[in-house]
């Protein structure tokens, strides 16, 4: 019977889809309650992950072509068209696909959703400039789109946002259309589009959500109640436990691709190519604050996949690089996706030990043992970095080897060079080198100390010093750093650019991500004639240029491209891997036949505990005659 | 007796102040508001998005006192929220912009639920269990049990945790692993566990605590009087021993009533019931200095209006206090 | 040298503390009662055998603490007298030959009696080195808070009046903000380690042992003995020390055994919660915490967290059951 069972899972929504067919659900996890929905504010990846199939964006990824990344209209007609304006500058014209309904809520009169027009991206991009919505993207947007950094300013001083004056730098020239100006060329501005931050979003949504009284009941906060074009809407929410979305059934916006699978997964995907989206009707998402239940009821079936956040740092669940043979055998599959992203010790060339000599760096780049790292931390998922670009960024080269990569003699050789043979200087003292780490968690202390024991095989003494968050962000800011480990960079979007840019020398701290404190001229010339290069051989010549001078200075001893590494239950195979999307839940599909029975297999119900606890009662029962007899 | 507990509610006061400063203190002096504005932000926070936040949040004022000229003393972060907090306007989070109000009073019931049964059914057994140990007086029953209680009692209350999730959801099918529903009939099988846990890793303490009440009540005269009149074990127990250790034992569960809305931060996060427990642990993580504020705020009310009701009760008792 | 000056520092300051805890006995050794509770215990088969098990971990947290000399710096004595056990790679089974690993089992240098940790650290050896961090929180700890708690709270029900006021105004004050709060907070100001987390322990624990002490010495103040030495003219002072201390002295002793045993279990919730001990220090605390992510692995690692937990847990039983025969032993009359 139902109340008798192990499923955690409260009834699906419904019982029948729209055509008759069963109701479909995917059930999810989530680290956390996401901290905001609201289009212009979401940045943490939970928050994203929900937001997704809320949401659309103006643009999207291809969900199959990872090698180069490929961007395709997803609300806009067409990817928008480049033109040179008259005054100086560059423009793009863009147009919204017609008859795009917003999702049917209250908010609108007679709770109908209403046709997405161009107002509602411009509405968006003031939006971006509101100091009171506080748009993380705005300090990247702001220093090419035209008049947002100034009325932001603006606002700031009015302590007030006039949404009736409209921005120099998005013209709404039509019902659909409208031309986005910006002050210099910036090719990247098109992934800035496939992000939900210029995403349209309904004024009456914003404004009938205020998370105040009406009609004696508090009516929601629009962050925690987004109202989108996307394939699902948010049908239940039940703080720190779980959020279901339903299937909006209006959807139109897009189909499923006809192309850019692998060969191996024709037999999957071919059958689904233009079909009709979401395919599946519910996702329920539940919250797990700890990852001992989300393996637990992976086993059980219960979870139809097991992934780890791109946000959480800690390698939680981490399944061996093969499966173990009871997995294999219920039919489990394991995927490993390589996210852009690319982690290093940050270096600080203004250090009076490290900065002015370069062999020490190289030296110490050679000592490190990236490899091992991996095998111990993260069941040698990732792969090990040897260059700063990651896979699927214009520039990255499969079969560059880092020249200062892992070679115990090689490092040894440069330390002697360096003026420290032995590790100990001219005067025999010990050269000691500090190395700032986060601490807290118990992986984290061990990685700091496989850190340490990596330095120390030069004979050189390494002193660990653990900073909360913020303290080691501050010393990143103001310098006071050897070497800090954990730094990296997650891609926003792939391009090169958004990589190199970290070790442009004017991007300093504390207004910018330079932390190593790079400053090469020539890496600076290259840096900006590249910067806003479209892509092509051109481009990706002056790429693989700074790459090199990067692997020669070591302003940074590389690590790892972080891989996500999930495991999918036989029933929800694996659609598409695409890291930069944030799960692409239109595309998943379920086979809930296989679900239901193979739960059953795997959830049997034993009887020998029930003999255990008559037995305890057996004996109590002893216990008390035995007493009562004697008393 | 009311102009006894009068005094006692004003000497609260200056208590809830002091705690409230110290909770300042504590917070800011480990981290600047700034601090706190890059955590929250992350790592791509620019210092102009670091100047913003705070400004929405009201941080970039003064800490304690104001003391830039042309502004009054008193235009400082810790007296604006002391002056919100007096009128119990909690806020809301600086993270999520959540009002507090909201996030505490649904974490509430999820946490009595879980704590309240696991509180009586704790009272329950351990009465029992004690009583049923003072009445079969077997020595070598009573050696095994004294261990047994010790042994329970030695044992870290994350173990219990991740053991019995661990063995007990995977080897029996009866009942969720973890999840939470707030629905009737299917509540009960989503506490089963963790009340279970909660009662098991107390239980060694409280029958220890219980049987030494218990005992020392046994050893008295009166009682050994009752017996040598020929009353049973059973009555003697029942009438005598039971009653007079009432009321230390009525003491002991009011006074632990306001720590039951508090819930249990090990419990709440292992088994994914979405009370208060992990609300003050997530917010230090996190930080979040206005819901940190506000738990501290609301904690210490629970904990003085706790101290307030062993006062009660102990003035109720004492016949020189209660006929003031 | 620097290594060399640790090794003095770290030698010297056991001494001290061993050098303490003898004068202690010595003290208490003049004390008829004391002299009558240790008849009693020498009867007391349970308490004996307690004590021996307390004595073990004394004597191996001791050899983890007495520094020497080797080639890198400084290590302890444990360490030295086991440098023949290995360190692996990364995780091991107990008593396996490869290394555990589904795709790559490559062999072990040695065979593991309990296993290796995720830096391929044998799991027996930790365990023990682990006994150290315990003795540790739970000494210094009680250092700090036992000589506030009962100088506070024999102030408190001595001298009554303001005195009395203020005392139970700092404690509410103290035990009203949440511990959590108080603990994070203090070992972010002063950093990680064992020595902060007894700091930290210490200040939220004193308000316990404060409350007793200041109920017994109300019920104290009352006797006899007190209005007599008052008649006499001896001061407050002398009254305090000579009188009422050796009078409250066994419920010290008592709440000093009982409460180590909450410190040491106090020490793997402080893992949890992220102010445990730091980076290369071996703790029972943040092995269990470890089991966490563990126990999520496949195929599971299971050796640490049993390890951690056995020791952890025969200390504390040890602690709870000799704390019990100290109890009988005081007071007959308590007790089965």
């Amino acid at each position: 019977m139902g109340a008798c069972s192990n499923n955690p899972h409260p009834e699906p929504l419904e019982k029948k889809s729209g055509d008759g067919t069963p109701w479909k659900v995917r059930y999810a996890a989530l680290p956390e309650d996401p901290r905001s929905l609201d289009p212009q504010v979401s940045y943490d990846s939970v928050s994203r992950r929900v937001l997704e199939p809320l949401q659309e964006c103006l643009l999207e990824y291809q969900p199959f072509k990872t090698d180069p990344y490929e961007l395709t209209p997803c609300l806009l007609r067409a990817l928008p068209e480049r033109f040179e304006r008259s005054g100086g500058g560059i423009g793009y014209k863009c147009e919204l696909k017609a008859g795009i309904l917003f999702h049917n809520d209250p908010c609108f009169p007679e709770g109908r959703g209403r046709e997405v027009v161009a107002e509602d991206v411009l509405y968006a991009f003031q939006r971006i400039a509101d100091p009171k919505v506080e748009c993380p993207a705005l300090s990247s947007l702001q220093d090419y789109v035209e008049g947002l950094a100034e009325t932001f300013e603006a606002a700031r001083k009015s302590d007030s946002f006039d949404y009736h004056k409209p921005i120099s730098g998005l013209r709404v020239t039509g019902k659909y259309t409208f031309e986005i100006h910006l002050k210099a060329a910036y090719p990247q501005l098109l992934y800035w589009l496939a992000m939900h931050f210029t995403s349209p979003v309904a004024k009456e949504a914003v404004e009938f959500y205020d998370g105040k009284v009406h009609d004696g009941a508090t009516r929601e906060m629009f962050r925690f109640h987004p109202v989108g074009t996307g394939p699902f809407q948010i049908a239940e929410w039940k703080r720190n436990t779980r959020i279901r979305l339903k299937r909006n059934p209006d959807y139109r916006t897009t189909t499923f691709p006809l192309e850019g699978w692998n060969a191996d997964q024709e037999a999957l995907l071919r059958p689904l190519a233009g079909k009709a989206l979401p395919f599946v009707d519910e996702v329920n998402m539940t919250v797990f604050r700890e990852t001992i239940p989300i393996f637990l009821l992976f086993r059980q079936g219960y979870l139809d996949g097991m992934g780890v956040g791109k946000d959480a740092f800690s390698s939680l669940i981490t399944p061996s690089r093969d499966l173990s043979g009871k997995y294999k055998e219920r039919g489990v599959s394991l995927h490993r996706d390589i996210e852009p992203s690319t982690f290093f010790m940050a270096l600080n060339m203004e250090d009076p030990v490290l900065g002015p000599n370069r062999k020490l760096r190289q030296a110490l780049s050679c000592a490190f043992n990236a490899k091992s790292n991996l095998d111990i931390f993260f069941n040698s998922v990732p792969i090990v970095a040897e260059q700063l670009l990651p896979p699927g960024i214009a520039g990255y080269r499969k079969d560059f080897r880092n020249p200062y990569g892992y070679n115990l003699e090689k490092a040894k050789a440069l330390l002697a060079e360096a003026g420290y043979p032995n590790g100990k200087d001219a005067g025999g003292k010990v050269l000691e080198i500090t190395l700032d780490t986060t601490g807290g968690s118990a992986n984290e202390r061990l990685m700091a100390e496989f850190d340490q024991q990596q330095f120390e095989q030069l004979g050189i003494k390494v002193k660990v010093v653990e900073n909360p968050f913020a303290r080691l962000m501050e010393k990143l800011d103001n310098g006071g750093f050897q070497i800090a480990a954990g730094s990296g960079w997650g891609a926003d979007y792939p391009d090169p650019e958004n990589f190199y840019f970290l070790y442009y020398s004017k991007n300093l701290p504390p207004a910018g991500k330079n932390h190593s404190r790079y400053q090469n001229p020539e890496f600076d010339k290259l840096f900006e004639t590249m910067a806003t290069m479209e892509n092509g051989p051109a481009r990706e010549g002056l790429a693989l240029k700074m790459n090199d001078l990067l692997a020669e200075d070591v302003p940074h001893v590389l690590n790892m491209h972080r891989s996500t590494f999930s495991l999918t239950q036989p029933w929800a195979p694996r659609i598409q891997s695409n890291p930069l999307l944030e799960g692409g839940l239109k595309y998943a599909v379920v086979d809930y036949e296989m679900r239901e029975q193979l739960r059953a297999q795997w959830n049997k119900k034993p009887a020998w505990p029930l003999a255990v606890l008559i037995a305890v009662f057996a004996f109590g029962a002893f216990l008390t005659l035995h007493a009562r007899r004697t008393s | 007796m009311f102009a006894y507990l009068l005094r006692r509610l004003f000497f609260f006061i200056p208590i809830v102040f002091g705690v409230m400063l110290l909770t300042f203190v504590l917070f800011f002096v480990v981290q600047s508001p700034d601090a706190t504005a890059r955590r929250v932000l992350g790592q791509k926070a620019t210092p102009k998005s670091v100047e913003n936040w705070l400004h929405n949040r009201g941080y970039d004022k003064p800490l304690l006192i104001n003391h830039t000229p042309g502004k009054p003393w008193h235009d400082s972060l810790f007296i604006h929220q002391m002056g919100r907090l007096a009128t119990f306007d909690l806020g809301t989070s600086d993270v999520s912009g959540r009002p507090l109000r909201e996030v505490f009073a649904q974490g509430v019931l999820p946490s009595l639920l879980l704590t309240l049964p696991a509180f009586l059914l704790s009272i329950a057994l351990g009465v029992g269990l004690a009583l049923y140990l003072v009445f079969i007086r077997n020595a070598v029953v009573d050696l095994a049990a004294s261990l047994f209680c010790v042994a329970l009692m030695s044992v870290p209350v994350m173990v219990y945790v991740i053991f019995g999730q661990f063995v007990v959801a995977q080897v029996l099918n009866y009942f969720p692993a973890f999840g939470f529903e707030l629905s009737g009939w299917s509540t009960p099988k989503f506490l089963l566990l963790p009340v279970v846990l909660m009662v098991v890793s107390g239980l060694g303490a409280d029958v220890r605590l219980f049987r030494a009440l218990f005992l020392e009540e046994m050893g008295q005269d009166y009682i050994r009087t009752a017996r040598a009149k020929g009353v049973s074990t059973v009555q003697v127990l029942m009438r005598h021993v039971l009653k007079n250790g009432l009321i230390n034992l009525i003491t002991l569960v009011v006074a632990s009533l306001p720590f039951l809305i508090m819930g249990s931060l090990l419990l709440e996060n292992f088994f994914g019931i979405p009370g208060l427990g992990n609300v003050l642990f997530t917010a230090i993580q996190a930080p979040d200095f206005a819901v940190v504020q506000a738990s501290v705020f609301l904690g210490s009310l629970l904990y003085l209006g706790g101290l307030l009701l062993t006062d009660v009760c102990y003035a109720w008792a004492d016949p020189r206090i209660r006929l003031q | 040298m620097k290594s060399l000056d640790q090794i003095w520092v770290q030698n010297l300051s056991l001494l001290t503390g061993y050098s303490l805890l003898a004068g202690l006995i010595f003290l208490g050794a003049r004390s008829e009662r004391w002299r009558s509770a240790w008849r009693r215990l020498k009867g007391d088969t349970v308490g004996l055998i307690s004590f021996a098990v307390i004595l073990v971990y004394l004597l191996i947290g001791t050899l983890e603490s007495i520094a020497v000399p080797s080639a890198s710096g400084s290590r302890s004595l444990l360490q030295q007298l086991t440098r023949s056990i290995p360190q692996e790679t990364s995780y091991a089974a107990p008593l396996a030959s490869t290394a555990l690993s589904l795709s790559d089992p490559k062999p072990l240098k040695s065979r593991h009696l309990l296993g290796t940790d995720a830096l391929g650290r044998d799991t027996f050896v930790q365990t023990l080195r682990a006994t150290r961090s315990a003795l540790w929180i739970g000494g210094l700890t009680s250092l700090i808070y036992i000589p506030l708690g009962v100088l506070l709270g024999m102030m408190a029900g001595y001298y009554k009046g303001w005195v009395d006021d203020l005392v139970q105004y700092v404690y509410s004050t103290v035990a009203a903000v949440p511990e959590i709060l108080m603990l994070v907070s203090i070992l972010m100001v002063l950093g990680k380690g064992l020595g902060s987390m007894s700091i930290a322990l210490g200040i939220t624990g004193w308000v316990g042992m404060a409350r007793l002490i200041r109920g017994e010495t109300l019920r104290q103040v009352e006797r006899p003995y007190i209005a007599a030495a008052k008649a006499m003219g001896q001061s407050n002072w002398k009254i305090i020390t000579r009188h009422l201390l050796p009078n409250v002295m066994h419920l010290v002793l008592i709440k000093f055994v009982l409460g180590f045993s909450g410190l040491v279990l106090a020490e793997a919730v402080l893992s949890y919660l992220g102010v445990g001990a730091p980076v290369g220090t071996a703790s029972w605390g943040t092995m269990i915490d470890a089991s966490r992510s563990e126990l999520s692995r496949e195929p599971l690692v299971w050796w640490n967290l049993t390890a951690a937990s056995s020791a952890l847990f025969v200390m504390v039983l040890a602690l709870n059951l000799f704390g019990d025969s100290l109890r009988r032993a005081f007071d007959p009359k308590q007790g089965a």
